[in-house]
């Protein structure tokens, strides 16, 4: 192979990349993480103990405001005892997954 | 005590009974006079998310977004925009705003 194609090979390795890299949200995956959620937030109206309101229904909620909710429990930025357990278990993959998976679920408008 | 009597102290312990619980469950009327601050990320029916990284709040549970407000609004969840809005709210402009959004359809249910 002649040197001259080595510029158009580095110019569509750097096109490349970042498609590579925004790695697309895997449903089945996010299904399975999913499970444990659902032990409080697939059951309607379902009350947490102190301080005592109904956990939130995000079933059709924003894929970015659920991602953005899981790291800051993750992060210890938003506190929620069993919020951030659950989170700290949590890679950034499983939380694009599962964050995919619930804004999947949401009942049309 | 005549059976007028009566009526007329059920009647009067039903109504305060009712003002009671109104202002404990919150006026979606009211809320949704106070919520033109909300609108433009979220929405007069709360189902814009204006940002990628903001939520839905049509059809959510009215006790959670009553936490969610307050805790904005104490400090106990930091927001630069959300933590602005709330620290001026009372606590009847937290429950009327959040009876207006809950009552509200979409995608997260009724």
């Amino acid at each position: 192979m002649s040197k001259r194609w080595i510029p158009a090979l580095l110019a569509a390795a750097f096109w490349l990349a970042p498609a590579a890299h925004a790695e697309e949200a895997d449903l089945e995956e996010g299904r399975v993480v999913a499970f444990t959620c659902l032990g409080c937030h697939g059951i309607p109206f379902h009350t947490n103990v102190f301080p005592t309101f109904h956990v939130p229904r995000i079933k059709g909620q924003t894929e970015g405001y659920i991602r953005a909710s899981l790291k800051a429990y993750r992060d210890g930025t938003r506190r929620h005892s069993t919020m951030q357990a659950q989170a700290h278990t949590l890679s950034d993959e499983d939380i694009r997954n599962v964050a995919a998976w619930f804004a999947a679920q949401g009942r049309d408008r | 005590m005549s059976p007028y009597q009566i009526l007329k102290l059920a009647c009067a312990a039903a109504l305060l009974l009712g003002f009671s619980l109104q202002a404990v469950a919150g006026n979606p009327a009211r809320g949704q006079e106070i919520s033109v601050t909300c609108h433009a990320c979220h929405g007069e029916d709360g189902n814009l998310a204006l940002d990628e990284d903001y939520p839905i709040i049509a059809g959510q549970h009215f006790t959670y977004l009553v936490h969610a407000l307050r805790a904005y609004r104490d400090g106990e969840r930091d927001h630069a925009i959300m933590s602005s809005f709330a620290r001026d709210l009372s606590d009847q402009d937290i429950r009327d705003l959040a009876a207006w959004y809950s009552r509200q359809r979409g995608p997260l249910g009724p």
